[in-house]
């Protein structure tokens, strides 16, 4: 293989990895904060994309201009899922009833409505936007980089330095880090746990419905895509240690250059089985990240 | 008391599943009923080893799957009578389930799960694009299909009606509840449980946790096996989709969860609850809205963890040892209000 | 110096060389020296993140040593894991008691007398003699999730004795529990001694370990600060300094 296609192939892993970080974040916070492993992570960013993609098939709206829909919808959606399916469990908890695959449990079923309520509505088939950006490139130093792909990176890079900010600066922010230090201590200066999980696990969502939308125009959509995305987003932040937002685009980044590395060599089918194998091969070798503290 | 429900709730079931051929002669609902059973067989498969454990495998299917894929195998190039296959397709999954749970019993809760699931998922895929294999013909997505002999032949674990298969199945049904007993009151019964308790403690009084979970892991592995190798049989037809898919490992955890992990009757229980569902609104209005039964297992799976996080089984025992106690606590209750109206 | 001369000529059961355990920052446990001798009560003391536990763990093999080697009845224990250590004849408890939820009393002990037989039978009525011995007999087909912290307590002491130890390690065995409730816990801990097994008793009321001790050793910060008699012990300015602070030391003096 030739230089100028290695390089071709590292610029693009680069470009789907920051977009891979991007939805991950979301996993990466609501654990540090929750420490529950949302099942059906990959599921929200499908409904996102289903929402973006209804939205320019009914009204014509662009995908970038049903940001402005997809985040606070999927907002809303995380707020309820937390608050009345997950919630009674942390109620239970409390009662030291601690089991801990249940909230794994919950989520799993939520995948399984929501993916399920997708396929009912939408039917199997294979969907994809038409918008005029996802033909466009830019050329840096010869090569072509494809537009939208590159405002997905961006908007990865920028969402996780935003998080940061609003995480250290904003009151909520200090509410939501003190809880993920501490539940219990939060609980006693006068926090409202419930009140903080329930944000945390809406923004988690918000943080979808963007990179629903900033997906549709090059990623064709169908109702079980959620479950690969959950599962790659599960390895990014695994890769970059979980529940760190930097580590989250780090990891994102790897898995996006490996794969995009690795497909170079084999087919497409195979680059999915050596995703797999990566990931086993990580929580193996390092079950604490390569970022985090073993 | 555990043992009383067993007894009580199994024995007059087992009757009723023993006599179920006799009046129910329609070969449609028979095999609906067989189905039921068979999603019983394979939940309580996936509950001998993760019911007891406590870890959730959503990679179970691979060991169903490549136990078909061997049993067919076997038969369609060698001439093997499928009811050796089986055995070897078991022993196949058992063998495969060693190195996975080696590597994946490390892991806790959500890490364990998804490894599981990339387990499956590469041999899956691996599966769906391979056409020959060493010269195999595994022929990819497409899937194999078992020619027919023509006629029933019990060598050929081929048969006319459905009669057959449903005892068949009936009695793999309780086999895996017989080793399930005899495995909960073994050591090795004990130590999934303290495993499952507290891993810490466990090892310290002399628990190998990887050694035990193993031996319970390649036992599940084998049994998921024989159902894999029953249900190609009874279909005739055999794809890495739906021998080995998600779906089928999904199907077997919940029906788990929600009947009662770590007991005998609960996946057996959970079976009979939510295969029905799911068949009646497929056969109803699930043509119309694909999902639909899914829908309806994922709800179901979010009230019962939340309401009944160790089954539906739980509040059934309670009612029938409250039922057993009752007149004895009757008299009891009738003693103190007495008493306390005397006080008053 | 003399007396201790004189208890070493006794066999040794457990001796520990130089043991050291870091966690990140934090130097929980620095080389740390001492032994057991057959059939004693040692008594292990020190404040608050002392590094007791952390000793523990390494005995039992929960965690490993950085440096030095631990010898029971002269076999190095070394790169053994915890099982393999209990079916040795080293049994402990936890500081936290977590039974085996699901199970009984009697199912709870079961599971630590399997280490000696495989055959169901034989386990049940091991553990039973235990139960017995505990005086829990009247608990032994409760759920164990519903004792109460101290029965927790003793069921834990009963499954480690089910496992049929010559050395038993207990973490804090009367943390929390009413005057009345660590008085029967003496009670059985000296029962236990009876039975001929050396006991190391982790332990932070120092009332207790007095009383019931044949020898104590201090950590502080990790390094061992006495070692003696109970009551030679506990004058060492030393152990005053860690137990009470500098200034309850002076006052004194
Ligand atoms: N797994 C761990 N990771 C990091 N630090 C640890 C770990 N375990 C213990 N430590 C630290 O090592 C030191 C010694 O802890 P240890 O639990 O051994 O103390 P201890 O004497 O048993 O205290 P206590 O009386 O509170 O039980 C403490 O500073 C503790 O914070
Ligand atoms: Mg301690």
């Amino acid at each position: 293989m030739d230089l100028l296609t290695l390089s071709f192939a590292v610029i693009n892993g680069l470009l789907i990895g920051g977009i891979y970080g991007g939805v991950a974040l979301g996993l990466s916070l609501i654990f540090g904060v929750m420490r529950v492993i949302n099942f059906a992570h990959g599921s929200f960013l499908m409904l996102a994309m289903y929402c973006s993609y209804l939205l320019w098939a009914s009204l014509g709206l662009h995908p970038y201009v049903s940001i402005l829909a997809t985040v606070p919808f999927l907002f809303i959606v995380g707020y309820f899922v937390q608050g009345v399916v997950i919630s009674p469990l942390f109620k239970r908890e409390r009662a030291l009833v601690v089991e801990p695959t249940s909230a794994l449990l919950l989520t799993a079923g939520v995948y399984l409505v929501v993916d399920n309520i997708v396929l009912m509505a939408f039917g199997p088939d294979v969907r994809s936007v038409a918008v005029d950006i996802t033909y466009e490139s830019i050329f840096v130093a010869g090569l072509p980089i494809n537009l939208a792909r590159l405002i997905g990176f961006l908007a990865a890079i920028v969402v996780a330095a935003a998080l940061s900010f609003w995480l250290k600066h904003s009151e909520m922010g200090r509410a939501i880090r003190a809880t993920a230090q501490n539940r219990d201590a939060a609980s006693l200066s006068g926090i409202n746990v419930q009140r903080v999980y329930n944000v945390t696990f809406g923004l988690g969502c918000a943080v979808l419905g963007l990179f629903g939308a900033l997906l549709v125009p090059f990623f064709s959509i169908t109702p079980n895509i959620g479950l690969s995305f959950g599962i790659k987003s599960f390895l990014v932040v695994v890769l970059g240690g979980i529940g760190s937002i930097p580590g989250s685009i780090l990891g994102g980044l790897l898995l996006g250059v490996f794969e995009s590395v690795a497909s170079q060599f084999v087919t497409a089918t195979s680059a999915a089985i050596f995703s797999f194998g990566l990931f086993i091969a990580i929580l193996l070798l390092r079950p604490a990240g390569l970022m985090g503290r073993a | 008391m555990r043992h009383t429900l067993t007894l009580l709730l199994g024995g007059p079931l087992l009757v009723l599943a023993l006599a179920i051929p006799l009046f129910v002669t329609d070969s449609y609902i028979l095999h609906s009923i067989a189905m039921v059973l068979f999603f019983a067989y394979m939940a309580s498969s996936w509950n001998f080893v993760c019911g007891y454990v406590g870890q959730l495998s959503l990679g179970h299917s691979a060991f169903a799957g490549v136990a078909g894929y061997v049993t067919v195998l076997l038969f369609t190039q060698l001439g093997v009578t499928p009811w050796l296959g089986m055995l070897a397709g078991g022993a196949f999954a058992a063998l495969l389930s060693v190195p996975v749970g080696y590597a994946t019993f490390r892991l806790k809760g959500p890490y364990f799960t998804l490894t599981t699931i990339a387990f499956a998922e590469i041999l899956r895929i691996w599966l769906e694009n391979t056409d020959d294999f060493l010269g195999i013909p595994l022929k990819g997505a497409q899937g194999l299909t078992v020619p027919p002999v023509g006629g029933s032949s019990f060598l050929a674990f081929q048969f006319d009606g459905k009669v057959p298969y449903y005892y068949i199945i009936l009695a793999m049904l309780v086999g895996v509840m017989a080793a399930t007993a005899l495995m909960e009151r073994s050591r090795l019964g004990f130590y999934l449980k303290a495993i499952r308790g507290d891993r810490d403690g466990a090892e310290a009084l002399g628990v190998d946790p990887t050694r035990y979970s193993l031996t319970a892991l390649a036992i599940s592995a084998f049994l998921t096996g024989l159902g894999g190798a029953y249900y190609a049989q009874l279909f005739r037809y055999i794809n890495p989709e739906r021998n080995m898919g998600i779906d089928l490992s999904i199907d077997m955890a919940i029906m788990t969860i929600v009947g009662g992990q770590g007991t005998i009757l609960g996946p057996t229980l959970g079976a009979l609850l939510l295969h029905p569902i799911g068949e009646m609104v497929r056969a109803t209005i699930g043509g119309s809205f694909l999902g639909l039964h899914l829908i309806l297992y994922g709800l179901m799976l979010i009230l019962a963890v939340i309401y009944f996080p160790k089954g539906i089984i739980v509040p059934l025992q309670r009612l029938l040892d409250g039922r057993a106690r009752k007149s004895a606590s009757r008299k009891a209750a009738a003693k103190t209000d007495a008493l306390e109206g005397k006080g008053q | 110096m003399s007396a201790i001369e004189k208890i070493s000529e006794v066999k040794k059961i457990l001796d520990v060389k130089g043991i050291s355990k870091r966690f990140g920052g934090v130097q929980a446990v620095s080389t740390l020296s001492f032994h057991l001798n057959q059939g004693e009560i040692l008594g292990l003391l020190g404040p608050n993140g002392a590094g007791k536990t952390t000793a523990f763990n390494m005995i039992a093999g929960a965690l490993r040593s950085d440096t030095g080697e631990i010898l029971f009845e002269g076999r190095s224990l070394a790169n053994l894991k915890p099982w393999d250590i209990c079916r040795l004849g080293i049994a402990r408890t936890f500081q936290l008691s977590k039974p085996f939820g699901g199970l009984t009393v009697l199912e709870n002990v079961m599971v630590g007398s399997f280490v000696r037989t495989a055959a169901e039978k034989e386990a049940r009525a091991e553990a039973q003699k235990v139960v017995d011995f505990l005086e829990m007999g009247g608990k032994a087909h409760t759920d164990a999730d519903d004792l109460t912290a101290f029965d927790r307590r003793k069921l834990e002491l009963g499954r480690a004795l089910a496992t049929k130890p010559r050395l038993l390690l207990m973490d804090e065995v009367v943390a929390g529990a009413t005057p009345n409730e660590a008085g029967e816990m003496v009670h059985l801990v000296r029962k236990v001694r009876d039975l001929g097994i050396t006991i190391l008793i982790v332990e932070h009321v120092m009332k207790v370990i007095m009383g019931l001790s044949d020898r104590v050793i201090v950590l502080d910060y990790g390094k061992l600060i006495a070692d003696g008699p109970p009551k030679e012990v506990v004058r060492q300015p030393d152990v005053l300094k860690a137990y009470f602070g500098e200034r309850y030391v002076d006052a004194r003096a």
